[in-house]
């Protein structure tokens, strides 16, 4: 296992690499002058050219990429140029706010997911399976900015029992923090839930025709324990490894929705970093989603080894 | 027979409807007995319903689309007519099964001491530490080296015989009074097989659990069981004791089956196959079962015969039987 585990550690370290080239390399291919945008309504070429130097725009483009990877090893993401403010510090600021928007989507999506697939897995070809399904798929085609909208109507505005958008702190005011972020969370939430239902129902009627099913069955152990306990065991796997990636993606922000429901998180930084021409803040936030999002991918895979006593070892 | 059997099977039916509405009588008109202490051999070829009469016995037959009629009588108890709750409670204690497929028939991820502790506490008001005693000293009893050790091992660390033997260990732990065992061995090799079949013939002798053994090898059979019930498109054929069926079988199928029983230097050998096919259970024929198939054949085998005794302890499913007398 040690060895299964050293490997998928080792490759971690080209994948970074290829990103970072990328992600640095991605900006250095994209139409316009940064030197120039920083300049603002500053014409004057010599003025341009200091400013060229002063960031390094001025070097060729390995040396750049080599002071920028330099920077970011001791936590230095650059400064954001619109904002003047350290990239590294808008980063910290948006975090929580996507993490605890992310945390609340996975939990809907886990709760919601997992008991409608093994629920339609049990009761194959039933009423219930039908329903859930039509549901499940609607979920998964539902556009979120729609889905986000008719929750606003019909929560905010017709019933007024929630904030229709900003967001509070959740050490600031917990309940408030709450009100302001189920709605955005059920929204993403249901949309993985669809997938996970899926995953969840096929995983779980592979394993209830299982032979050791069978077995369980033949214990005279109840269908409950049968279900939860033999087949679930089996059947979570690819389920986790499936709302790791989720999670995953879920960090990277949820541009739409945060625009939608106003919530202050990477979404919406990425989104006016990008049309703003903000390089430094596009590529730090960019650097650390695209970091998370592997890591978790190695966490699921390191998740999946050890849940899985052939490959335990 | 002088005991009172423990379980008696009194024609039994049973029908598949799939999804398309098709239905299959994989099952139609089976019976048989075995009394305690007993084996009784079930033989026949792939398809002709032995797994799913085990499966009935066990009421582990899928819940949806599946009508089943007749008696089954374990214990004086009729299982079809007993709630899903009681039927739990017998399962894996006074009745217990192990499977055909070895590999597939344990949770990849508990081990082997866990799903063995699982079954015994289940029935048994002991905690999980004297269960886990119980389980090690049933892995002994199964002739597994280290017991003590091996109760830890997931069950892919072990062959396919070793596996085999951890389900006889798990049928066993709560001392059934049944055993049904389906192709016990049909996945091993050779030594293997033999070492599981001397294993349940030990363990009869210690424990005295009547034995349905299932198989489509002959020479099983005649090793290790007492009583036989032979089996052909759905239908119980023959019924005899073992040497009485391997002296005069008295039913053309069984006759069949002997010419092809399996020799010495080729043990695994299955049933060879006798001219023509078995019928499609979806629309099987009106009359004998086996007449598209049978060198006996006369007019009147166009209806079907009924399993009737034909000798003191024997029954045959065929107008022309007892066959002796034609060949006399
Ligand atoms: N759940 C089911 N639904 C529909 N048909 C079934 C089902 N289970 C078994 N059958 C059919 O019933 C017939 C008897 O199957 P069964 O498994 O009892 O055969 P078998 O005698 O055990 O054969 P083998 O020696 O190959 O194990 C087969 O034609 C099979 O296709
Ligand atoms: S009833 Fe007729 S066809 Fe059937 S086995 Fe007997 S002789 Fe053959
Ligand atoms: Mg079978």
């Amino acid at each position: 296992m040690l060895q299964l585990i050293g490997k998928r550690l080792a490759q971690l370290v080209p994948t970074l690499f290829f990103v970072s080239v990328l992600i640095f390399s991605l900006q250095h291919l994209l139409p316009g002058d940064p030197a120039l945008v920083m300049a603002g309504e500053e014409r004057d070429p010599v003025v341009i050219e200091q400013i060229r130097k002063q960031y390094g725009l001025d070097q060729p483009v390995p040396v750049q990429y080599v002071m920028w990877i330099g920077n970011v090893f001791t936590g230095d993401l650059g400064e954001s140029m619109r904002l003047k403010v350290p990239v590294s510090e808008l980063i910290v600021q948006k975090l929580p706010v996507t993490l605890q928007l992310a945390v609340m989507a996975m939990i809907v999506a886990l709760v919601l997911g997992v008991a409608a697939g093994v629920l339609s897995a049990v009761k194959k070809d039933s009423a219930w399976d039908y329903v859930i399904n039509v549901v499940g798929l609607a979920g998964i085609s539902t556009p979120n900015f729609w889905l986000g909208i008719m929750l606003i109507l019909l929560f905010a505005v017709n019933l007024g029992w929630l904030p229709a958008s900003g967001y509070v702190s959740p050490f600031e005011d917990l309940q408030r923090s709450l009100a302001t972020t189920i709605m955005p969370a059920f929204v993403l939430g249901t949309a993985i839930a669809g997938v996970i239902m899926r995953h969840t129902r096929s995983a779980m009627l592979q394993a209830l025709a299982s032979d050791y099913v069978r077995t369980a069955r033949a214990k005279g152990l109840s269908e409950r324990v049968v279900v939860w306990k033999h087949a679930m065991r089996n059947a979570l796997t690819p389920v986790i490894t499936l709302g790791a990636l989720e999670f995953g993606t879920l960090l990277s922000g949820a541009v739409l929705t945060e625009q939608i429901f106003s919530i202050p998180g990477f979404g919406k930084l990425i989104v006016d970093a990008v049309f703003n021409r903000d390089y430094a803040v596009v590529q730090g936030v960019v650097l650390v989603t695209a970091t998370t999002y592997i890591l978790l991918n190695l966490l699921a895979d390191l998740g999946y080894i050890l849940a899985n006593p052939r490959l335990r070892t | 027979m002088s005991e009172a059997p423990i379980l008696s099977v009194e024609d039994l039916a049973v029908t598949f409807s799939g999804p398309d509405g098709r239905r299959t009588r994989a099952v139609d008109g089976v019976s048989f007995s075995v009394s305690p202490g007993r084996t009784l051999g079930i033989v026949g070829e792939s398809g002709c319903g032995k797994s799913v009469t085990s499966l009935s016995v066990m009421g582990l037959l899928p819940k949806v689309g599946t009508a089943i009629s007749g008696r089954i009588l374990f214990e004086g108890r009729d299982l079809l007519r007993e709630s899903e709750r009681s039927l739990r409670d017998l399962r894996g204690d006074r009745l217990a099964m192990i499977f055909q497929e070895p590999m597939t028939s344990l949770n990849p991820s508990y081990t082997i001491g866990d799903q063995i502790v699982e079954a015994i506490v289940r029935h048994r008001a002991i905690g999980r530490r004297e269960a886990a005693q119980r389980a090690v000293e049933m892995l002994e009893r199964v002739r597994i080296p280290e017991p003590a050790a091996r109760f830890h091992d997931y069950p892919h660390k072990l062959s396919g015989g070793m596996r085999q033997r951890v389900m006889i260990a798990m049928a066993l732990a709560c001392e059934p009074r049944l055993l049904i065992a389906d192709e016990p061995t049909t996945a091993l090799d050779v030594t293997i097989q033999a070492q599981i079949l001397e294993l349940m013939r030990a363990l009869r002798e210690e424990t005295g659990t009547a034995i349905v053994l299932i198989t489509h090898d002959l020479g099983v059979v005649a090793e290790v069981c007492d009583e036989v019930a032979v089996m052909y498109a759905g239908q119980v054929v023959e019924r005899a004791p073992v040497e009485e069926l391997f002296r005069f079988p008295q039913h053309p199928y069984t006759v069949g089956l002997m010419g092809s029983l399996p020799r010495f230097d080729r043990p695994r050998t299955r049933l060879a196959a006798i001219e023509g096919a078995v019928p499609d259970m979806s629309r099987p024929p009106e009359g004998c079962r086996f007449a598209a198939r049978c060198p006996f054949r006369i007019p009147r085998c166009e209806t079907m015969p009924e399993l009737a005794p034909v000798g003191p302890d024997r029954s045959a499913r065929c107008w022309r039987a007892p066959l002796e007398e034609l060949a006399a």
